[in-house]
């Protein structure tokens, strides 16, 4: 009797494993989809730590769209030159020149900018923004709360005694984070940068050149001795304040020499990032309360 | 009572009256998993409704036809039902992707996830095999292939529509201002249990 009925549940499961293997397998030929090897290879290629950088959501998608030839081979943006070398070799196209980006601060007051009033309440930029614009004179620079240094998710970003925010180009990543963090990102105190910029200007003042000298003693005072004096053409005073064109700009240094007010600092990862951001950081004016007092 | 009045309590009482989440409490990995935002939750009740009603048609069948004759269900049914469920998801998963990729991307990785959701193999169960089913309402000794398509309906509508209610609710708490050692998980078990009462309070209507 026993011996029946452990006969009859082993050819039970038997039978409808049987069915059910059979089934699967010629499903599994009939509905073969083809997929590209190229995927798995290229995903294997990626850093593979969805970091959202590249603004995609996963280094899977990625890999799926390069495949599908929506995305170029150097579409990783944590990844670096390597990485895309090795997604072109796979594709079969050229890795093209990476445009790594990092952040870079427009400011160099801080700690020593002119104060408006005494502010005494949350310690978060976006909050003392919000407050008749924060409590430092100059409306564009930076709050130095550290909004930026909390948000940064690589540890990138350091507060330093000046009270204005050091990036370590070593960890930045390029993710843009700390731009969209930054209360004042969008007029550019934060700005993301081409990862070789040679030269960063500290100022991002757009204000009567009288009105910020009385704020900051650091600030772009629009003299054009830079643009005077670059040999290659790179920087010019637009609206009272010095930019760098990037395309054009060698890193030869003369702009940093020239400049009475010590506001454009050597950058970029091939300096020593964090002594050059360190560079010309000292400001005459005393920190008081009160405008100009 | 008409057949035709007697499934639509049939299905009522599986939707709502006996809700499979929120009165019975099965299959809350994704009642809290998944239900982060509406969108995801809408493709996580979409393959609960589809893979349910399919688990259900083919433990029936196989009950009948296999089990049963042999007289091995009693003890055979979990890995049996376990196997067709299983073996079911595989398939309908390669067909979807062959034949229609769009929604085999709405449904995604939820597919293959709930295979072995308890709340598909317990709905699968109460269908196929005699005396599981105990709702009360005057049917059969056993389920016939209708009744038990009804059912299966009624759960896995009730599963989704509870499902996309807590999304709901939660996508609110995501704004509201919850204390931090509220915030998250603990919320939304908290509000998970609140909800559960109301539909605790229709239990009086051919309740389990």
């Amino acid at each position: 009797m026993d011996i029946v009925l452990i006969a009859k549940a082993v050819g039970a499961l038997s039978i409808i494993g049987l069915v059910t293997s059979a089934v699967l397998s010629s499903a599994a030929r009939r509905f073969h989809v083809e997929v590209d090897e190229r995927v798995e290879e290229v995903a294997a290629v990626l850093p593979g730590s969805n970091c959202g950088a590249c603004g995609n959501p996963s280094c899977f998608a990625v890999a799926e769209m390069v495949v599908a030839e929506e995305l170029p081979a150097n579409a990783c943006v944590a990844g670096g030159q390597k990485v895309a070398n090795g997604i072109g070799a796979i594709m079969g196209v050229g890795a093209g020149e990476v445009a790594a980006i990092v952040s870079s601060r427009h400011c160099g007051g801080g700690a020593s900018c002119i104060r408006s009033f005494g502010y005494a309440g949350v310690r978060s930029c976006a909050a003392a923004h919000k407050l008749a614009g924060g409590p430092i004179a100059c409306s564009f620079g930076c709050i130095g709360f550290g909004d930026c240094e909390r948000a940064c998710p690589f540890d990138a970003i350091a507060m330093d005694e000046r009270g204005l925010p050091v990036i370590d180009l070593e960890k930045c990543t390029g993710c843009g984070i700390c731009v969209r963090e930054c209360p004042r990102g969008q007029i550019h105190l934060l700005e993301m940068l081409p990862e070789k910029a040679p030269v960063v200007v500290r100022c991002n003042a757009h204000d009567k050149v009288k009105v910020r000298k009385g704020n900051c003693a650091m600030c772009c005072i629009a003299c054009k001795k830079c643009e005077r004096e670059c040999p290659s053409d790179a920087i010019h005073v637009i609206d009272l304040l010095a930019v760098v064109d990037y395309a054009k700009c060698t890193g030869c240094g003369v702009c940093v020499e020239v400049c009475p007010q010590r506001c454009i600092d050597l950058y970029g990862r091939g300096n020593d990032a964090m002594a050059a951001d360190g560079a010309g950081a000292t400001c005459g004016l005393d920190v008081t309360l009160g405008r100009g007092a | 009572m008409t057949a035709v009045s007697q499934l639509a309590l049939l299905f009522i009482g599986a939707a709502l009256v006996n809700n499979i989440l929120l009165t019975r409490f099965i299959g809350l990995c994704p009642f809290f998993g998944v239900s982060g935002n509406i969108q995801t939750s809408f493709g996580m009740s979409l393959a609960v409704v589809f893979v349910m009603m399919m688990a259900s048609s083919a433990t029936w069948i196989v009950w009948e036809i296999v089990l049963a004759p042999l007289g091995v269900g009693e003890f055979l049914y979990i890995p049996a039902f376990i196997l067709i469920i299983a073996s079911l998801v595989q398939f309908v998963e390669m067909y979807l992707r062959k034949s229609s990729p769009v929604l085999y991307r709405s449904m995604g990785i939820y597919l293959p996830l709930i295979t072995t959701n308890c709340a598909v193999l317990a709905i699968a169960t109460e269908s196929a095999k005699p005396g599981f089913f105990k709702m009360n309402i005057a049917l059969g000794a056993s389920l016939s292939l209708g009744e038990a398509l009804v059912y299966t309906l009624g759960v896995s509508v009730g599963f989704g529509f509870a499902l996309l209610t807590f999304a709901a609710l939660r996508e609110r708490l995501e704004l509201a201002p919850v204390h931090r050692l509220l915030a998250g998980s603990p919320i939304a078990f908290l509000t998970a249990g609140l909800l559960s009462l109301a539909y605790v309070g229709l239990s009086g209507w051919f309740g389990l």
